[in-house]
Parts: structure tokens; C-alpha cells; sequence
């Protein structure tokens, strides 16, 4: 029986956020000292498993913190388990890189999480300023300022707020973008100087029929400006 | 002839402004870009902008025709392919 009555079709669009990300850990104690003493953010959720499965499978402690929104970061502990790789190397809990491997590389697998003011940006900087694993970068992006530091596990976590709302025309934007993207790299050598370019056709091919669609945004616009 | 498109958000308005200020550039909007077109390489002054970091290098749009053959701390010039 469906629950929507007719004339209420539910969008295409459905999920409503993170409800969590999960990661190994093999320091149970320095992550919740991160998470919980230093950040404060509440553990809200564990599970003590016994191994299972068709393979091989530790015991495993499953344990979640909330982090806003109702969505939660996860961990899983496995007694037993030992880290992976060549602990020498860039990485993480989760995995090693080769040696040699940039940082920006390493750092691209992130989490951020978002905070609705500077106050609230600078207050979780001063909690991480007073531990043992302070703000290793705060920065000023495009639309929005970010802070950054590594838990314990060697997981990048960024904290950010916008600095203003994201503009319907970001939207388009992005969606060119990401148009010119797949269109090059279906190609050979993707390049930025080929992404800008296919780019600047579909901005002739789409951009004024965009704003055809968009009544009162040029007025909207001047205003902002 | 050079040619290359900046969105217009708050953020991009110093690249607009000193674009707008050249005499040889020429500027028209296709919805919610700028087109700059110019006779000679566009050349926009980093300084002149005030965009930060992050802002700057990520101006460029689109190129029409175009290639960029400097984009540094200093200055964006765009000239014909």
C-alpha cells in the first residue's frame, strides 16, 4: 500500500544526507579522546559483534559519533587485526601509499564538515588548538573557510562554514563543468585547457536559455553584486 | 581574437572590474557569464583584482579559440590559438 496519496509523488530525489561514513581504527582510545573529549562530538550509536560471515572475520566493535544533522561518523575496531602495509608510508589507518606519494594526493580522501558561522568554525579551532592534534591549515576558499587537521588514524578532517549562500548560477555552473569533464575525459589527454574549452561551447549552447529560465535572477543579481 | 568567459558571482567581481576597465576588452553576457573578447591577448593584473588565492586561479570559465599562456601569482593572459 502506498503511503503518498495521488497527486503527491515522492521526488527523484530522496536521500537525505550521510547517515554515516565508516573507517578502521586501531587506537579506539586516541580516536575517542579526538572525537568525543576533544571535539566533543557525542557517541550515539555502538555495536559489539562476534566475527561472522562466509569469510574470515575478527570480532569487531562498530561505534558511531554524532556529528550534527543526525548523521554519524563510524569506526570499526577488529581485535586482532594488525595495520596494513608499510607503516612508514603516506597514509592512513585504512590503507598505505607508495612512497613518494604527494600529499595533495593523500589528503584528497577527506570528510568536512560543515559549521554555521566563524564563531563556530573558530571555536572547534581552538579545541583542536588545545589538544595534542591542532589546526594544521586554516584556509580562505573560493566560498567557503576551512579548517584542517589529521585524527588520530591519520584521517584528514576539515571544518568549514560558507561564506555565502551558493548561487543558482553555481549550479549551472558546476553542471558545465562536470559536462566538459566527462566529455574530455572520454577523450585523449584530458587537459584544462580542454575542459575550458568545451566548456566555453556548452556555456554558448546553454547559458542564455538558462537564464531565459530563471525570471528575476539578472535583478537578484545586481543586487548581490 | 582572444576570447574567454568569467561566471559572475560576487567573488569574480575584481577580475570583472578590472576587465572592465580596459579599454580593449570587451565584455557581453551570455546568461550568467561574462564574455571578454579583446583584438590583442587579454591580460588581467592579479594585483589589481584583490581575488585571493583560491579565487583567482579558478576565474577562468571557458576559452573560445583561446589558450591560457600565463596564470600565475602576477597575471591571467589569454591569447588566439
Amino acid at each position: 500500500m502506498s503511503r503518498n496519496s495521488p497527486g503527491q509523488a515522492k521526488p527523484v530525489h530522496r536521500v537525505r544526507g550521510v547517515d554515516h561514513a565508516a573507517f578502521p581504527t586501531f587506537d579506539p582510545n586516541a580516536t575517542v579522546r579526538f572525537y568525543r573529549d576533544v571535539l566533543k562530538f557525542p557517541i550515539v550509536h555502538s555495536i559489539c559483534a562476534a566475527g561472522w560471515g562466509p569469510e574470515r572475520h575478527p570480532d569487531f566493535i562498530h561505534f558511531f559519533f554524532d556529528i550534527g544533522n543526525g548523521d554519524r561518523l563510524a569506526f570499526f575496531y577488529y581485535f586482532g587485526w594488525s595495520p596494513q602495509g608499510d607503516q612508514t608510508a603516506p597514509g592512513d589507518a585504512w590503507a598505505r601509499l607508495p612512497h613518494g606519494t604527494p600529499e595533495f594526493f593523500k589528503n584528497s580522501r577527506h570528510i568536512a564538515l560543515n559549521v554555521g558561522d566563524e564563531e563556530d568554525l573558530l571555536e572547534y579551532r581552538r579545541r583542536l588548538d588545545e589538544s595534542q592534534w591542532p589546526v594544521e591549515m586554516q584556509v580562505m576558499h573560493e566560498t567557503i573557510e576551512s579548517i584542517y587537521t589529521h585524527d588520530p588514524n591519520g584521517y584528514m578532517l576539515e571544518i568549514t562554514r560558507q561564506l555565502r549562500p551558493v548561487a543558482p548560477q553555481e549550479d549551472l555552473d558546476a553542471q558545465l563543468t562536470i559536462a566538459a569533464l566527462c566529455d574530455v575525459t572520454a577523450g585523449e589527454a584530458p587537459s584544462m585547457d580542454k575542459l575550458l574549452t568545451r566548456k566555453a561551447e556548452l556555456i554558448v549552447e546553454r547559458a542564455a536559455a538558462w537564464e531565459a529560465e530563471q525570471p528575476g535572477w539578472r535583478e537578484a543579481q545586481r543586487e548581490l553584486i | 581574437m582572444p576570447c574567454m568567459y568569467v561566471l559572475e558571482v560576487p567573488e569574480n567581481q575584481g577580475v570583472l572590474d578590472v576587465a572592465e576597465q580596459d579599454a580593449g576588452l570587451a565584455l557581453d553576457y551570455v546568461g550568467p557569464y561574462v564574455r571578454i573578447t579583446s583584438a590583442a591577448p587579454i591580460v588581467i593584473d592579479r594585483r589589481a583584482t584583490g581575488c585571493r588565492h583560491a579565487v583567482w586561479y579558478s576565474a577562468v570559465a571557458g576559452l573560445e579559440n583561446s589558450v591560457v599562456t600565463q596564470h600565475d601569482k602576477d597575471a591571467l593572459r589569454v591569447e588566439a590559438r
